[in-house]
């Protein structure tokens, strides 16, 4: 019975159409959504990510980089590497700044960038310089819509010059920054303290064990560990974020079980006679059924086609005019909305179905 | 042998109620045509729904071989129609988007026929029928009287052994009705099928081996047919 669903589906081509139109819209939203979320997610952690550190310690009460400031005694690295395991203990100082070049004004995430001890540098430098000097930054490459290398940055009252583009560091509102660590500290002002330090174990000693072993010799602190740490700088984009794919995830289900419902439930009514006569002829409910369920899955499946391919095309193109638009998408990310538009798509089919078992075939005998 | 015992149909209950059909109890062999005349509401497309399973009835049995077939399950009804029933109506009910060797194909499809055989079935019938050139045509590109030879088509295909037609000519011109009718009638009585006609249209005597009257719900006479003197193609079967 799969040909007459067929059939019966492509003879209404607006119907049809009309249907498709619906779930492409439903899943392209919901794809884009996904694909922003784990963009936004996996920007967020970059950085992080890209550092070599098995340990990261702040100040007791932080929880990541963005929101909860730290504050540590600079002579902290003295203590961190007397605990057994600890290998070196570098400072990493950062601070988000409203910065201002050529008349526009955005915000940067400066890191202290010290190329001596290796701490606080860029995860990769694309372009320029290296390894900035004395009032000179590397930007993230993200930024250069607004700036050029050679241009200007006034931060906190101080002109550093551009001198390099690296990546890796966008985070999406923001971007990270890097110059020398004097520079930072004539901006921050704060000689005798550090925001953060990067453990390094020695190799073989167990991570989580060290982390509770810092915390344990030094009651002030919080040591996690370079995975947990992503964790928790990227629980805001879940926290602020998920609920709001959520909402609009059920928005886009609603309006794709409303399209492919109500199509298919007008295409029920109208096709009842025809209906009846298939159970006169001797189809079982369950046959019917199964005519009605391909049709509402067959409008799903090729409405999830066409949205997959404009969320993709959408995800390649906005981002090249929309910097914020940072789209990552999975292929399990992919697998699962399919399973949801099945699951759409047999939703739709309910109401329709439940006319159907109704159709008396006793009508066929109407005029 | 297709035996209608004592079958009443009663719609509403109490003051309300209606006895749409009362008693009728009837005999079909195969090869039978029987021609149900009647004024409008007298129950006959109540009868033929009870005969053909789309209808429980109020009261009485209808037998296939014996078998009483009014108490059966929705699917096994279904089963039944499939495999024993087929109809005819006045309004043709081909289906809009399957074209006429599908639709004469689909109640094998649904038997669970293979593609090919129920394709070459179909074409051999609609060939017979004098279709033959307009197998791929839809229902809408097709006259009323190609359309009733597809519904014909489609109600002999699954080789039921009960015809049940529903005022089959009233859509159709005199001349073509009556080539339709031939057609049905002189291929099931060939092949060995009940036929039950439905109809105001008198004509339709000259196809039918008997001819019963139903007025308020009761068969209130019973007359021979003129099919033998008009359908020169005689089967064997015996009348009961």
């Amino acid at each position: 019975m799969f040909l007459l669903a067929i059939k019966n589906l492509f003879q209404e081509k607006t119907r049809f159409l009309i249907s498709v139109g619906g779930v492409a819209f439903s899943v392209t939203l919901i794809i884009v959504l996904t694909g922003l979320y784990r963009g936004w997610n996996d920007k967020l952690g970059e950085y992080i990510r890209s550092v070599p550190v098995d340990i990261w310690v702040m100040q007791k009460g932080s929880e990541e980089l963005f929101h909860t400031p730290s504050i540590l005694p600079i002579t902290l690295d003295d203590e961190l590497v007397k605990i057994n395991g600890v290998q070196s203990a570098k400072p990493f100082n950062a601070r988000r700044l409203a910065v201002s070049s050529g008349g526009q004004q955005f915000q940067l995430y400066i890191v202290g960038y010290d190329p001596a001890q290796n701490s606080g540098q860029p995860a990769r430098v694309v372009e320029g310089k290296k390894v900035p000097g004395p009032g000179e930054i590397i930007v993230d490459r993200s930024q250069s819509k607004k700036i050029s290398i050679g241009d200007k940055i006034n931060a906190a009252g101080r002109e550093l010059e551009v001198v390099g583009f690296a990546e890796g560091g966008d985070l999406v509102i923001t971007s990270f920054a890097f110059t020398l660590p004097e520079e930072l500290n004539k901006i921050q002002s704060l000689p005798d303290a550090v925001n953060n330090f990067w453990v390094t174990l020695n190799p073989g000693t167990d991570k989580n064990k060290a982390a509770g072993d810092i915390e344990s010799a030094l009651p002030n602190v919080t040591a996690v560990t370079s995975e947990e740490f992503v964790s928790s700088n990227t629980k805001i984009v879940s926290d602020s974020f998920l609920p709001v794919i959520l909402v609009l995830v059920l928005v886009s289900i609603a309006v794709g079980v409303a399209v492919i419902g109500l199509t298919i439930f007008t295409s029920t009514i109208e096709k009842a006679k025809e209906y009846g006569v298939l159970k006169a002829i001797g189809l079982k409910n369950r046959q019917l059924y199964a005519v009605v369920l391909k049709q509402a899955l067959i409008a799903g499946v090729v409405g999830f086609g066409v949205g997959a391919v404009i969320a993709t095309l959408l995800g390649a193109s906005v981002s090249q005019y929309v910097p914020q638009f940072v789209y990552q998408i999975r292929s399990l990310d992919i697998a699962w909305i399919f399973g949801l538009t099945v699951v759409m798509a047999a939703l739709a089919a309910y109401i329709p179905l439940r006319r159907l078992a109704r159709i008396d075939p006793t009508e066929v005998f109407k005029a | 042998m297709i035996e209608i015992r004592d079958l009443s149909k009663t719609f509403g209950s109490g003051h309300t109620a209606v006895k749409a059909v009362r008693n009728i109890s009837l005999k079909l062999v195969p090869g039978d045509i029987v021609l149900v005349m009647g004024p409008s509401g007298s129950g006959k497309t109540t009868l033929i729904s009870m005969i053909g399973t789309l209808m429980r009835p109020t009261g009485g049995d209808v037998l296939l071989d014996g078998k009483n077939v009014t108490e059966l399950s929705p699917d096994k009804l279904a089963d039944f129609r499939l495999n024993n029933v087929s109809f005819v109506f006045q309004s043709f009910n081909l289906i809009a988007a399957l074209n006429a060797e599908l639709n004469v194909m689909l109640p094998l499809l649904a038997k669970g026929t293979s593609k090919s055989a129920a394709r070459q079935n179909a074409r051999e019938l609609l060939m017979k029928l004098g279709i033959g050139e307009r197998l791929h045509h839809l229902p809408r590109d097709l006259s009323g009287g190609e359309k009733q030879r597809v519904a014909v088509a489609r109600a002999l295909v699954n080789e039921p052994k009960i015809i049940l037609a529903d005022e089959p000519t009233a859509n159709l011109d005199s001349k073509t009705g009556h080539e339709v009718m031939q057609l049905l009638c002189q291929t099931a009585c060939s092949e060995g099928r009940a036929v039950i006609i439905v109809s105001h249209d008198t004509r339709l005597k000259d196809v039918a081996k008997r001819v019963i009257i139903i007025e308020d719900g009761r068969l209130v006479k019973e007359e021979r047919g003129n099919h033998e003197a008009n359908c020169p193609m005689e089967h064997k079967h015996a009348r009961p």
